[in-house]
């Protein structure tokens, strides 16, 4: 890489391209491809058993593809020259031997990899896991077991993060921290990579989003753009006393109005000033009158509707 | 060098090493008195009516040479078995405990992890080795003395024992960590080597016995294709009439050895981590 054509952002990009797993009985992954860019959080979304693990898997060399490539910042992962400095990751069903302290798991990384010694400490510190160093794992709570997890891609300072479901058993502190901690590294033009189900902690992390579904992509962009894609739009929520006069009124708008069993209207295709307008116009009371955004939820749901999560 | 101390590093964070050692001691006890009442046995010309193959027999094993060397190697039976496990658990505890996944992320030639494996558990073994050749030296040469055969410090038999030990503790371990990979669940593998190690010989002593009557002596030469009567074969010290030759049960061994281990780091290579 010494042509100097290597464009700058090809550092820290990960690329999976026509990427497929055949299990015995299950295609997990299916002719899958997607970028993610440096110096954004991405959020990697899908039902359970979409193949969210096993891409990640093979983008780390654990799984070997059927078909097709993943590659971090233009190299397979085998072929990185020092991968711990260059990605971190946090795998589910990934995990630290019982009877070894949280310190020592670290230590032993360090050893392997060529690290200092004193990275173990610092990367413990960086999690605010130190007052557990010399504990052994086992009496670790979930959410330390979690934090050691990071600590440990954490060790060769990585411009890449991959993470798999690291919100897991975090308290909701826990899961704050976490938000903050992944938008940091982002911020600092790190690439984050993180698959999760939380789709409303989602919608506050990532940048970008890829949806997945049956080992298929669904949709992959900018979350704003995502969401701004569905064919629903925006709706408005209102709450009247005369809910059949402002409904007449609206219809006279061209507005879709759907009334639920409380009376709370949800109206399309008009904004919320016009709605104010009309109710105005007709004499109507307004109780509640509130612009509701798709959330990412909703958006998820309608997309991977009625693709088989669990094969 | 990095991988070798990492992996010794693993082991000397856990309780395993010091839980092997204690299981060890009183093993290693045990045998040592077998051993001296044999050598006792052996010494006092209390056996009579031997036909002459069998008088042949005796002699060699009564020898000083057969007597020392057996002494200088007290605790190999158990030793073996003991580094053989030890060399599972470098890999099995790997997937027992799931820490296999960081281990190849940090790592992902993984014929440089399965590499720094083979090497740490024959560091292990070699260590086991030193400590009790130290041991038996000390014992060892006590009990001699008091059979009335001398201390047999300067026994090139003895010293060739030792060595021949020592081969056999390494190529354990090596084949400990071949059917680690093998057989990756912890119990499995363990019950599975015990077994090799232990039911393994007798139960081929009884067949080979059985099929060597049926079809004539030349059976008895198959035994050597056991590993734990291959090992034993290599160290005893004298030849004794009508064992197969000793460097053939080395042979056999070291086939073991580079063949489990070979195959448990190709099959390593290939295998999907999940
Ligand atoms: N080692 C394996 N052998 C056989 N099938 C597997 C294996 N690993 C995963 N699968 C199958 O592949 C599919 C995708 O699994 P994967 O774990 O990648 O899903 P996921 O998106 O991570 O799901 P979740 O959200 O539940 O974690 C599933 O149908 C699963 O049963
Ligand atoms: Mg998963």
């Amino acid at each position: 890489m010494t042509d100097g054509q290597r464009s700058p952002t090809s550092d820290g990009q990960i690329v999976v391209s026509g990427l497929t797993k055949q299990y015995k009985n299950v295609r997990a992954v299916n002719n899958l491809s997607f970028t993610v860019a440096p110096g954004r959080v991405t959020g990697f979304l899908g039902p359970n058993g979409a193949g969210k693990t096993t891409t990640l898997r093979m983008l780390l060399n654990l799984v070997t593809p059927t078909a097709g490539t993943a590659t971090i910042s233009g190299h397979r992962y085998a072929d990185l020259a020092d991968p711990l400095r260059h990605v971190g990751a946090i795998l589910e069903a990934s995990s630290a031997h019982k009877g070894r302290t949280g310190i020592n798991h670290l230590r032993v990384i360090c050893a392997a990899a060529g690290l200092p010694k004193q990275r173990a400490d610092e990367a413990l510190a960086l999690v605010g896991l130190t007052p557990a160093a010399k504990r052994k794992f086992k009496g670790y709570s979930l959410g330390m077991k979690q934090r050691l997890g990071i600590a440990a891609a954490m060790l060769g300072d990585p411009r890449v993060l991959i993470l798999d479901e690291p919100a897991n058993g975090l308290d909701p502190e826990g899961i704050r921290w976490m938000r903050g901690f992944l938008k940091n590294l982002a911020h600092e033009g790190r690439t984050v990579l993180v698959s999760s189900h939380l789709l409303s902690e989602m919608q506050l992390l990532a940048d970008d989003v890829v949806i997945i579904a049956a080992g298929q992509l669904i949709r992959q962009g900018p979350v704003d753009q995502v969401l701004g894609s569905m064919a629903q739009g925006a709706r408005v929520r209102v709450r009247t006393p005369q809910t059949e006069a402002l409904t007449a009124a609206l219809k006279a708008q061209s507005a879709t109005v759907d009334t639920d069993e409380q009376g709370v209207m949800l109206v399309g295709g008009v904004d919320a000033p016009t709605i104010g307008r009309a109710a105005l116009a007709a004499g109507v009371e307004l109780h509640e009158l509130t612009t509701e955004r798709p959330d990412l939820e909703r958006v998820f749901l309608e997309l991977t509707a009625g693709k088989a999560g669990i094969r | 060098m990095n991988l070798v101390r990492a992996e010794l590093l693993k082991i000397r964070t856990t309780n395993t090493w010091w839980i092997f050692a204690l299981i060890s001691l009183p093993l290693w006890a045990l045998t040592l008195l077998i051993n001296w009442l044999q050598a006792d046995a052996l010494t006092s010309n209390a056996v009579t009516d031997l036909s002459s193959e069998q008088a042949a027999q005796f002699e060699a094993a009564a020898s000083p040479d057969a007597l020392s060397s057996n002494l200088f190697t007290t605790g190999q039976f158990f030793g073996l078995l003991i580094v053989m496990l030890l060399g599972i658990i470098v890999v099995t505890s790997e997937f027992f405990h799931q820490t296999v996944t960081t281990t190849f992320l940090t790592t992902p030639h993984r014929t440089a992890v399965m590499s720094a494996k083979l090497a740490a558990a024959s560091v292990l073994a070699l260590l086991f080795w030193l400590v009790t050749t130290a041991f038996n030296l000390i014992a060892g040469a006590a009990v001699l003395n008091a059979v009335g055969v001398g201390s047999q410090l300067g026994n090139d038999a003895a010293w060739r024992a030792i060595g021949l030990n020592l081969l056999a503790y390494l190529l354990w371990a090596v084949f400990g960590v071949g059917i680690g990979v093998l057989i990756r669940s912890q119990i499995g593998a363990t019950v599975t080597g015990i077994l090799l190690y232990l039911g393994g010989s007798i139960g081929a002593i009884v067949v080979i016995s059985i099929l060597a009557a049926r079809w004539g002596d030349w059976i008895n030469n198959l035994q050597l294709l056991v590993p734990s009567l291959a090992s034993s074969l290599m160290v005893t010290g004298a030849d004794i009439p009508g064992n197969p030759p000793r460097w053939a049960g080395a042979v056999v061994l070291i086939g073991y050895a580079v063949i489990t281990g070979l195959v448990g780091t190709l099959l390593m290579r290939r295998r999907d981590i999940s």
